[in-house]
């Protein structure tokens, strides 16, 4: 079956080691599974950006990393304050910390497909996918 | 579970010529970060480097935090005169870190440690033979220095 999850892996984070473990875990997958290493690179990077960010804003989350036959999905999912504009943030450039508001822009940039679903005072969730060619 | 040889781990700086070479280690956290910065920072001042070359050979995984760490490490050496050279990013890194979106003005960017020789040695010679500001018109001071740096600009790659 299509859909069916040739692999998975779960990280919790909740502080920036559980963040540079979970992205090196990706980029070991995402090669195992024979994409191109610069594909591999951004799973790894997105990984790492979106880590980053649940660490940083929510204080924790969790990861889910999902191979399927056709396309690899990242799933990041916090508890924390959510994100009251995320088409601002989506558009780039805004930070609340003195980042560079790069984070969640070049992730898209980074994926096929990307999507925040966010409620303010509840949490957030966001799912990329990168199609495998 | 993946070595990883950021957390904790302690980068070599070295002295080569009028460079201070940094093998900059991979999955750096943010401690190892700040703490590799301020001793480039105490070794540029220790040995009056004219050039900071951070050899990226190593790194497999350049997010935002690290672009802003390259950035601002350059921008402080800078405050002591000092400038920054990245050399040996990887080809994956290089994609990633263009589609990202991430810029690094005003940081030079060389293939390998051979040609950051290359290119200190060059600018040292320069700078030794070059004329007092004012002797030359200007135009042929810029001339000169366009012609002669092979710098890259990350930015424009
Ligand atoms: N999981 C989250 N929960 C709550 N707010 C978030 C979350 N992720 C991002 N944000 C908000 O979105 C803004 C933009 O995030 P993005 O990652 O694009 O940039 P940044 O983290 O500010 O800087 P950079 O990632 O470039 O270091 C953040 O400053 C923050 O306000
Ligand atoms: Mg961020």
């Amino acid at each position: 079956m299509a859909n069916t999850p040739l692999n998975q892996v779960r990280f919790t984070i909740s502080n920036v080691v559980d963040v540079v473990k979970a992205r090196r875990r990706g980029l070991v997958v995402a090669t195992e599974m024979g994409l191109h290493p610069a594909e591999a690179n951004k799973i790894a990077v997105v990984i790492s950006e979106l880590g980053r960010n649940i660490e940083q804003y929510a204080g924790e989350g969790v990861i889910t990393l999902t191979v399927y036959d056709k396309y690899v999905e990242i799933i990041a999912e916090d508890q924390g304050p959510g994100i009251p504009d995320v088409a601002r943030v989506l558009a780039g450039g805004y930070t609340t910390s003195q980042g560079m508001g790069l984070g969640i822009s070049g992730s898209k940039r980074l994926m096929d497909e990307f999507e925040i679903q966010s409620v303010v005072g509840k949490g957030t969730t966001i799912r990329a996918l990168k199609r495998l060619r | 579970m993946e070595e990883l040889d950021g957390v904790g781990a302690a980068s070599t700086i070295q002295k080569l010529e009028s460079l201070l070479l940094v093998a900059v280690p991979r999955d750096l956290t943010d401690r190892d970060v700040l703490r590799l910065r301020r001793g480039v920072l105490e070794s540029v001042r220790r040995y009056r480097s004219r050039w900071v070359l951070l050899d990226f050979s190593r790194v497999d995984i350049c997010d935002s935090f690290f672009g802003r760490f390259i950035q601002s490490t350059a921008r402080m050496a800078g405050l002591m005169g000092s400038e920054v050279i990245i050399s040996g990013l990887q080809d994956a890194v290089i994609e990633t870190m263009v589609e990202l979106g991430m810029t690094l003005p005003n940081i030079h960017a060389v293939l390998d440690l051979d040609d950051a020789l290359a290119l200190s040695r060059e600018q040292e010679q320069q700078d030794g033979g070059m004329p007092a500001p004012g002797v030359e018109p200007l135009e042929s001071w810029e001339d000169e220095v366009v012609v002669a740096s092979p710098f890259t600009n990350l930015s424009e790659v």
